[in-house]
């Protein structure tokens, strides 16, 4: 064949397999991610209310109406200073401070699944406390690095500087 | 017949090329459905349950007040032995799951929030922060205000559709 027309065509027949590949398996994906999540979001929500929230906010519950109901019967038995309704009102208090977040157990799945992304070095979700971390120590040293540059240009106007006043007292004294 | 042939197989070439990508996408966002499904569960679970528990634990105290000082046949140990048995009839498990449609979980949590605050006002103490914390305890709004509350909680269906494409998930 005297033509490079085969060549062509056969460069362009892969490039379009590449493309039609891609095209059609990220779609499919894109669309896959969003039908998985939507198929299992009830059945995580299922699963933390019933394994998780439920029974540590019944058992905080519980310990709470308890305190509140032993400090309001203490305290009217007796009067506002006695040790006792002190010490129930501090409890029941402090059971208040109690947030969620600082029972909860970790969801160990999910930082296992977040640990992979950033593996993969996937930056689309968002990012978990040692994520954080590392962009709060780039961001430190991106100041270093521009403090360091300042320092120099700072000697570098200075040197100009001296430079220029040597030059001015040339010109001044050439002009004299 | 050869032509044929080809075309066929280039239309099934992009359906497969799709399934694949649906398939691992599908994957991927099921990993991504049960984190977010869970962590919002926790939250409203633990969010019912601890007013739930607090009825429970502040009902379960007065009882053993009264039992203690022979006071069983008075009119607030009634009351919390009827609220006791108004919070153990509440499902722990969401009623989607178990479905059991039946049960009027609105109408369950308002009979409990007024029997405490019956048996509030019965042993002469102040309706505490937990009916404060979600609604306002003092008259009839407050039923309705519950209503709207508890329906949000359950059913997730809302919050479901609403959400999932908006997330980062895209590649």
């Amino acid at each position: 064949m005297d033509s490079p027309w085969d060549d062509d065509a056969g460069f362009s027949s892969e490039a379009e397999w590449t493309r039609i590949s891609n095209e059609f398996t990220n779609t499919g994906y894109r669309e896959g991610i969003t039908a998985g999540k939507e198929s299992a979001l009830q059945e995580g929500f299922d699963d933390g209310f019933a394994h998780v929230g439920v029974p540590l906010g019944h058992e905080l519950g519980i310990l709470r109406g308890i305190a509140s109901a032993l400090y309001s019967f203490l305290s009217s038995t007796s009067p506002a200073q006695d040790p006792m309704v002190v010490e129930a009102r501090d409890i029941a208090s402090l059971l208040a401070n109690i947030r969620f977040t600082d029972i909860a157990p970790r969801d160990l799945e999910a930082e296992e699944h977040a640990r992979q992304h950033l593996e993969a070095d996937d930056n689309t979700l968002d990012m978990n406390e040692e994520v954080e971390e590392k962009r709060r120590m780039e961001e430190l040293e991106d100041i270093q690095a521009r403090l360091v540059r300042l320092r120099n240009c700072a000697t570098q106007v200075r040197k100009h500087n001296s430079t220029n006043q040597k030059f001015m007292e040339f010109i001044c004294a050439v002009t004299d | 017949m050869a032509e044929a042939f080809d075309l066929e197989s280039l239309v099934h070439l992009e359906q497969t090329f799709y399934d694949v990508g649906h398939e691992d996408g599908f994957a991927h966002g099921r990993i991504h459905g049960l984190i977010e499904g869970r962590a919002l569960g926790r939250e409203k679970g633990f969010e019912m349950w601890e007013e739930l528990g607090f009825y429970e634990g502040f009902a379960l105290m007065w009882q053993a007040i009264y039992t203690k000082q022979g006071r069983d046949d008075e009119r607030a140990a009634h009351h919390t032995r009827y609220l006791l048995d108004l919070v153990k009839q509440f499902p722990r498990v969401n009623p989607s799951a178990s479905d059991s449609s039946d049960l009027d979980i609105p109408k369950l949590f308002r009979q409990i929030r007024s029997r405490y605050k019956a048996l509030c006002s019965t042993l002469g103490v102040k309706p505490s922060l937990r009916a404060t914390g979600t609604s306002p305890p003092r008259n009839q709004t407050d039923d309705v205000e519950s209503e709207r509350q508890s329906r949000q909680v359950w059913t997730l269906e809302a919050p479901e559709t609403k959400k999932p494409p908006a997330q980062g998930l895209d590649f």
